[in-house]
């Protein structure tokens, strides 16, 4: 039983850390908010080469076979970062081609995605936003070249840069995984405008888009184990980001709180603020706990990773939103502007906790699981 | 990383159950002697004691074998040993700052029961701000001569002895004329009256000293060093009894989902209402949540890192969450919740412990959690300062010294 990091784990955080401090920083991140991308092309080759694209896929694609443990010390690092891009949606969808794919899709995708050439996305909720993947409502009617897919996906991450985005469908044969070009007649994709100028959501429009029959992901009808598991690790993925997001939050309050005088002594000295910040770092480390378990669980395929993953996601979803939330009213007026970063996290912690299954779908999952 | 519980740490769990299985009390035990008798056949069998070096009488065991132990106690439902605050912090005092006449003296009968121990620290006056205390200790030569009041005190029907925190030079500043005596209980100056607490239980005392007599032999450490004695200890062993903890509160959760689906509302069972499975999705998150965070301090403790002020932040996290936790079950109970007395209509929704009042006593007594052992308020200026570095407030009392 050790739930410290292993030496390599540590490297990989330092590491990770170093880099994004110096190259996603606010001052570089706030010139893509209007950026029609919203995401820097030359960071996403940077990250390729520091392996961090092919971090937990098989070296035979151009990965590192590294676990659910070091991607969420990833996505910690990058939540902290409020690094905008791609990077938890193709990661997800790697996971999924690998899983699932062919050898014909992996060679397709996944030394592409390793190298920084391709980025992916899932379009996991249909109209009416349940995340149950047997809600998908799109449909997949056959033709005579494979499938022709319509209906509607909403919030979409990161859809428009997307080289490939993976469909769930409902055909004749049950809920099916496609890979689907975005760029396909009938694929029409419009982006939204969110509170947060780091998450991009498109919604993904199908008119009986044509897909190739080889482009089923796994056998047809078979998808929802597959959508399931996915949702458990873009769970702990985003769990794993809001938590980076809360220690950036924690951060800059306590060193504010350190700095900032009225009635002639640092606010921190105030129970008022000191409490509140005792608060923050009470819900930072229970979600580091609830993250690393969940991750852990995911690799060693534990007993109780399903719930874990959900219990991670409910959690740490509360978690960050609080303690990102608290930051701002630690620091008062100037925590509410838009100059100030302090905004930049809160909404990246209110946008992933809207994705891959809210608080009250994965306390549903947890009921079921331990209620039933 | 590896949550995995090593090949030893798991024989070790079977053992335990085996052993707890073969000797668990059939009845309850309503004596002082018979619960004393069950304490001696933990400890010889090795459950008591545990982290004490084996050259004072324990066991030499990990953190992780003593979590194990007390998890295996709760899953079974084993009474408790006694003693747990000679047992827990009051002997580890002693090895570390005792002198060796004190260590013969008092820690084999400590660890075996014979003698049961308490603490006298609370004052009235001196809750939070417990180095304000007022009980005086007048060196006599051979003696110190014992005049104040304490409060708070577990054990203190039963107990033999008591560690003492009491004012040995009331001229100096207040952290530093205080000093750490064990105090004789039964004598004729110490006065022992139990304090009736919410759940109508009186598991607490307050404790008059008049004219008592501490042997100056008794004295631990040095005069003046009673409130950095008393530091070094408050922060001692919070950690190993995290899986237990939870046990029980799990235990209680698959008691409350029984009554869940007993009990019904609008033609159907309540468990099929969204908002209690709301409420119980939440509540066993964050149950688990404890359970993880336990599992992290427990790794820590294992290889040999101090606990420091981050204990502070299990202390705080466990004992807001059992508050909320128990109000949560009262909520999806209703008024069936609130019952004390047993009832033949209670049975339903609290089938399983055959305890009549389970529910409220345990949504009273989770009131206690944030008050006792340093208080949330205390624990939150703990972590803000030593852990977070915020700076220290301005306190009266600190301009005055």
């Amino acid at each position: 039983m050790d739930f410290a990091f292993s030496p390599d784990q540590r490297l990989l955080r330092d590491s990770a850390r170093a880099f994004l401090d110096q190259h996603v920083t606010p001052a570089t991140l706030r010139p893509l908010w209007d950026d029609p991308r919203g995401e820097s092309e030359a960071t996403w080759k940077e990250m390729a080469q520091l392996g961090w694209l092919g971090l937990a896929l098989p070296e035979a694609y151009g990965g590192s076979a590294l676990g659910m443990v070091e991607t969420a010390i990833l996505l910690d690092e990058l939540g902290r970062a409020a690094y905008p891009g791609p990077y938890l949606p193709t990661m997800l969808a790697a996971a999924a081609l690998e899983a699932a794919g062919g050898e014909a899709q992996r060679t397709r995708w996944l030394p592409a995605i390793a190298t920084g050439e391709a980025r992916a996305s899932l379009a996991l909720l249909d109209a009416d936003l349940d995340w149950r993947p047997e809600a998908a409502a799109t449909r997949a009617e056959k033709t005579a070249t494979g499938f022709a897919l319509t209906g509607t996906k909403r919030f979409v991450p990161w859809a428009h840069v997307a080289n490939v985005l993976l469909v769930p469908a409902q055909a004749p044969e049950g809920l099916t995984l496609f890979c689907v070009d975005p760029a396909a007649s009938g694929v029409t994709l419009a982006p939204a405008q969110t509170m947060d100028p780091g998450t991009r959501w498109s919604s993904v429009t199908l008119a009986r888009a044509p897909v190739a029959a080889d482009a089923v992901l796994g056998a047809p009808g078979q998808a929802g184990p597959l959508l399931a598991a996915l949702l458990r690790r873009g769970a702990v993925a985003a769990a794993a980001e809001m938590l980076g997001a809360a220690r950036r939050c924690l951060d800059l309050a306590v060193g504010y709180a350190k700095v900032r005088e009225q009635f002639g002594q640092p606010i921190g000295s105030f129970q008022a603020i000191r409490h509140k910040c005792a608060e923050m770092l009470l819900e930072v480390e229970n979600s580091h706990a609830a993250v690393y378990y969940a991750a852990w669980a995911l690799d060693a395929q534990a007993e109780d990773h399903e719930i874990a993953a959900s219990i991670a996601k409910a959690y740490v979803g509360d978690a960050a939103r609080k303690v990102c939330g608290e930051a701002i009213q630690v620091h008062g007026g100037i925590g509410f502007t838009w100059e100030y970063d302090l905004h930049i996290y809160f909404k990246r912690a209110k946008a992933l906790e809207a994705q891959y299954g809210d608080g009250d779908y994965h306390r549903e999952l947890i009921v079921r699981r331990v209620a039933a | 990383m590896d949550l995995n519980y090593s090949p030893e740490d798991r024989a070790f769990r079977a053992e335990v159950r085996r052993w707890l299985e073969a000797n668990v009390p059939k009845d309850e035990l309503t004596t002082l002697e018979a619960r004393k008798a069950w304490h001696r056949r933990l400890y010889e069998a090795g459950y008591v004691g545990m982290l004490w070096p084996k050259a004072y009488g324990g066991w030499g065991a990990t953190p992780m074998q003593q979590a194990i132990v007390q998890d295996e106690m709760a899953r079974i439902g084993a009474p408790p040993p006694i003693n747990g605050l000679g047992i827990g912090f009051i002997g580890p005092t002693i090895i570390v700052h005792g002198t060796d006449w004190q260590k013969q003296r008092y820690l084999k009968k400590m660890l075996t029961a014979e003698e049961i121990w308490c603490q006298l620290y609370s004052e009235p006056n001196a809750g939070s701000d417990l180095a304000s205390l007022k009980t005086r200790a007048e060196d006599q030569g051979d003696h110190f001569l014992v005049n104040g009041q304490k409060i708070w005190t577990s054990s203190g029907p039963i107990a033999d002895w008591g560690i003492l925190l009491a004012r040995s030079d009331p001229k100096v500043a207040k952290h530093k004329g205080i000093a750490c005596f064990l105090l004789h209980m039964r004598q004729p100056g110490v006065e022992v009256r139990p304090l009736r607490q919410i759940t109508g239980h009186a598991l607490f005392s307050e404790v008059f000293m008049t004219n008592a007599r501490a042997e100056t032999r008794d004295l631990i450490g040095r005069l003046d060093q009673g409130w950095a004695i008393a530091q070094t200890t408050l922060g001692y062993e919070r950690g190993a009894n995290s899986l237990g903890r939870v046990t029980r509160y799990a235990i209680a959760f698959h008691q409350l989902v029984r009554a869940a689906k007993e009990l019904r509302r609008g033609g159907r069972p309540l468990l099929e209402d969204p908002v209690v499975r709301a409420k119980l999705g939440r509540a066993w998150a964050e149950l688990e949540v404890q359970r993880y965070a336990g599992l992290r301090v427990l790794s820590a403790l294992n290889k040999g890192e101090p606990p420091g002020a981050a204990s502070s932040i299990t202390k705080l996290s466990y004992t807001e969450f059992e508050k909320r936790y128990y109000e949560t079950a009262l909520e999806i109970l209703g008024p069936w919740g609130q019952l004390m007395a047993s009832r033949e209509e209670f049975e339903e929704v609290d089938t399983s412990s055959g305890e009549p009042g389970t529910w409220a006593t345990a949504f009273l007594w989770a009131r206690a959690g944030t008050i006792y052992s340093g208080s949330s308020e205390i624990q939150k200026n703990i972590i803000g300062e030593r852990v977070l570095g915020l700076p220290k407030e301005v306190r009266a009392d600190r301009l005055k010294a």
